[in-house]
């Protein structure tokens, strides 16, 4: 007797372990009786919730969507495609990791039959399908959104100080770094600032040249335009055109809706801030959800060149065992004219799917830009974005070079010891680049 | 006679299973890495000893090292000095200090916040332009600028310190209270007849009877400490900005493997740091050691 009690209680004690370890899918059924879901997405914002549930009424099947935290959601991601388990049938990817991941081969190769990506092609704009295929040219992941950028400002500054509110002509007023120094000068005159903090025209540092980070042959290169950039980030900060507020910090915030108090020189002085240079989604899930009494004083215009910035890509797993179901959705993300329709009136959300932007951009204007047609002009700037810009390297890349900038804006370094520095980090992060010696 | 001990594998199997695969496989599979190129996804190639020869020469490694060794360092001298002079006041005879379990609570609570939320409330506090800490400061005319406090890397090294020491003196005086109260009240008495001054008890009674809990505290603050990473990952940009001076060892070790894919130079800089930790352990012991010798030779 003793003895089978012993080894049953062993047993309990063993079963304990392995319970841990037994697969979601038997306690997903387990759940409150559900069936497990026919397929599963992975993505890192709440975004693609109303697509699902649309996409579940329409086909009469569950998805289950599992949201990561953008910045967990690269290290959480890979293990899984990697093995295999708990995998996702359908996931999205940022383009700050896009390109390592379309040559990773997770994703399936959808220039392949049955999906034949490449012959609708015609219908994306030109730089978003591009940016989803793999170093073969074979198409990865699809995207259904375009992220150009603009310069937001306030219109009554701009009345006030330029004369006029008219977005044309202030955009003409900024098409080139110069005239932004001039536009920049009649601002402090008045008392305004032209932007929140140097990081602001880090997009525009591309100029009209806009050159990858790194080249085929793997070597990194700092073009005469970012280097340039160091000192345009400077001579900001000298003149006092910026207000100091660094990008995402609470006065970064603040400024957008209010006067802020700059602190320099040993005085403090009340000001505001004229412009934000942000993209597409930056009007609806940084500015509308920050703005409150400002509301309506807004427009959008062009700045010297044009920039994209963000953007979500998706796909189906190659491993997965439901790629039609999987394909499907992408499809209706991508492709499907009702859908798209209904989410960009829905949304705002600037779409790179050209069939139906054509059918819509004409009727859009947004309350917050005054009435302004922004799907017209975004869709505009699109067009001028050069594909085959983005490397894996250039998230971490262009936070050491953001670095640079700093250090020597704040004068704790000179220029070349900045740029020294620049390619020891890159040199440090990535030892397969080859990196000028000096 | 039949052998009944084989049962007692049975109860031992799950704690050896959980150890096996959770303990051991990821331990031997890093050092396996750590000989690798492993890029995290795809293969891995062998490459013999040349993530350890990297890891011998690389110079943010070294950096890393030493911010470790003075961010801990700082926090460390403080806050063992203020859980002593603390537990000097509590445990004074003269004094009778009342109120020691709420005091206890309130320096403790810092603790219970997370890391992330006590990061995001020190980001806003030390701000460069909005910063409560640098209004206050300025409004009581101690500085005329405003101080950019997680820009300069000796200040932003001594914010990560003080943020740390706030979070853990409260611990360290819990245990050394626990210290004092295990002191015998004779020798107070004693000291007290004999007409001891504070300075002389504290210092010849409390400090020498408390060596052993100091060194407690010391080995298990050494350890976290070497393994500092929350707090810097999360004040500044997450790759040790400003200047580098906020990278520590395991911030290196992480980036290096999660934002650059370099998971077998990562592996390598985890036996880097294993093989530190060793070795400053050792020494702690050692010196452990000897002091009870000392004593043992003078008793």
């Amino acid at each position: 007797m003793k003895k089978i009690v012993g080894l049953l209680m062993s047993l309990v004690l063993l079963l304990g372990v392995f319970a841990g370890c037994s697969n979601t899918e038997s306690s997903g059924e387990a759940k409150d009786g559900k069936k497990k879901a026919d397929l599963k997405v992975w993505s890192f914002t709440d975004e693609l919730k109303k697509p699902i549930t649309k996409f579940e009424e329409k086909n009469g099947v569950t998805v289950e969507l599992t949201i990561v935290p953008i910045a967990d959601y690269p290290t959480k991601l890979k293990p899984v495609l990697e093995s295999g388990v708990g995998a996702p049938d359908v996931f999205t990817g940022e383009i700050a990791f896009l390109k390592q991941w379309v040559n990773a081969g997770y994703w399936e190769n959808l220039s392949e039959k049955p999906y034949n990506v490449d012959e609708i092609a015609d219908n994306y704009v030109p730089y978003v399908f591009d940016l989803g295929k793999d170093q073969n040219g074979d198409v990865r992941a699809l995207s259904w959104q375009t992220t150009p950028g603009g310069l937001f400002y306030k219109r009554s500054i701009a009345k006030e100080v330029l004369g006029t509110d008219d977005p044309t002509e202030i955009g003409e007023m900024l098409s080139s770094m110069d005239k932004v120094f001039e536009v920049s000068e009649k601002m402090k005159e008045k008392g305004y600032r032209m932007f929140p903090d140097e990081g602001s025209i880090r997009w525009f540092a591309q100029g009209d040249n806009p050159q990858p980070w790194v080249n085929e042959k793997d070597e990194l290169k700092l073009t005469d335009e970012k280097i340039e950039f160091l000192d345009y980030a400077k001579e900001l900060r000298e003149n006092s055109y910026t207000a100091l507020a660094p990008e995402w910090s609470p006065s970064w915030f603040e400024a957008m809706d209010k006067p802020i108090k700059v602190k320099e020189d040993g005085k403090e002085t009340e000001t505001e801030v004229f412009s934000y240079v942000l993209p597409t989604w930056g009007l609806h899930s940084v500015l509308k959800t920050n703005v409150k009494e400002s509301n309506g004083d807004w427009a959008v215009t062009s700045g010297p060149s044009p920039y994209f910035w963000g953007g979500t890509w998706l796909g189906v797993y190659n491993k997965s065992e439901n790629k039609e179901l999987a394909y499907d959705f992408v499809k209706m993300m991508t492709q499907d004219d009702e859908f798209l329709t209904d989410w960009a009136t829905e949304t705002g959300d600037v779409l790179s799917y050209l069939p139906v932007t054509n059918k819509i951009k004409d009727d859009f204007s947004d309350e917050f830009l005054g009435g302004q047609n922004n799907y017209k002009f975004f869709l505009e700037q699109a067009k001028n974005i050069e594909p085959g810009i983005v490397t894996k390297y250039d998230q971490q890349l262009d936070t050491f070079y953001g670095n640079a900038v700093s250090e020597y804006v704040d004068g704790k370094k000179t220029k070349e010891a900045a740029i020294k520095e620049f390619y020891r980090k890159a040199q440090n992060a990535y030892p397969e680049l080859k990196v000028p010696k000096n | 006679m039949k052998n009944l001990n084989r049962y007692g594998y049975f109860f031992i199997a799950p704690f050896w299973i959980i150890f096996l695969v959770f303990n051991i496989y990821p331990v031997a599979l890093t050092f396996y890495y750590s000989f690798t190129n492993y890029s995290g996804s795809g293969v891995a190639e062998v490459v013999g000893l040349a993530n350890y020869q990297r890891l011998l020469t690389d110079t943010f490694f070294v950096e890393a090292f030493f911010n470790t060794w003075k961010i801990w360092g700082i926090n460390f001298a403080l806050q063992i000095g203020i859980a002593l002079i603390l537990a000097a006041i509590f445990s004074d005879m003269r004094v009778k200090m009342k109120g020691l379990a709420f005091f206890r609570s309130i320096f403790y609570l810092p603790n219970l916040i997370t890391v992330s939320s006590v990061a995001l409330l020190f980001g806003i506090l030390l701000d460069w332009q909005h910063g409560s800490l640098n209004i206050v400061l300025m409004n009581l005319g101690l500085i005329s600028q405003p101080i950019n406090w997680l820009n300069e890397p000796a200040t932003a090294q001594l914010s990560v310190s003080l943020i740390l020491t706030w979070m853990w003196f409260g611990h360290s005086f819990i245990v050394v209270m626990a210290g004092v109260s295990g002191i015998s009240k004779d020798y107070y008495e004693a000291a007290l007849i004999d007409g001891a001054t504070r300075m002389q008890t504290f210092f010849h009674i409390t400090l020498p009877l408390l060596k052993p809990i100091l060194l407690y505290i010391m080995i298990t603050s050494l350890i976290g400490g070497l393994q500092l990473f929350d707090l810097p990952m999360l004040l500044t940009d997450g790759i040790g900005s400003p200047d580098g001076s906020l990278n520590t060892m395991v911030l290196y070790l992480y980036n290096q493997a999660f934002k650059y894919n370099n998971y077998g130079y990562a592996a390598a800089v985890a036996y880097g740091l294993f093989i530190i930790t060793i070795i400053f352990s050792a020494i702690v012991f050692k010196s452990m050691y000897r002091n009870e010798r000392k004593q043992a030779r003078q008793v």
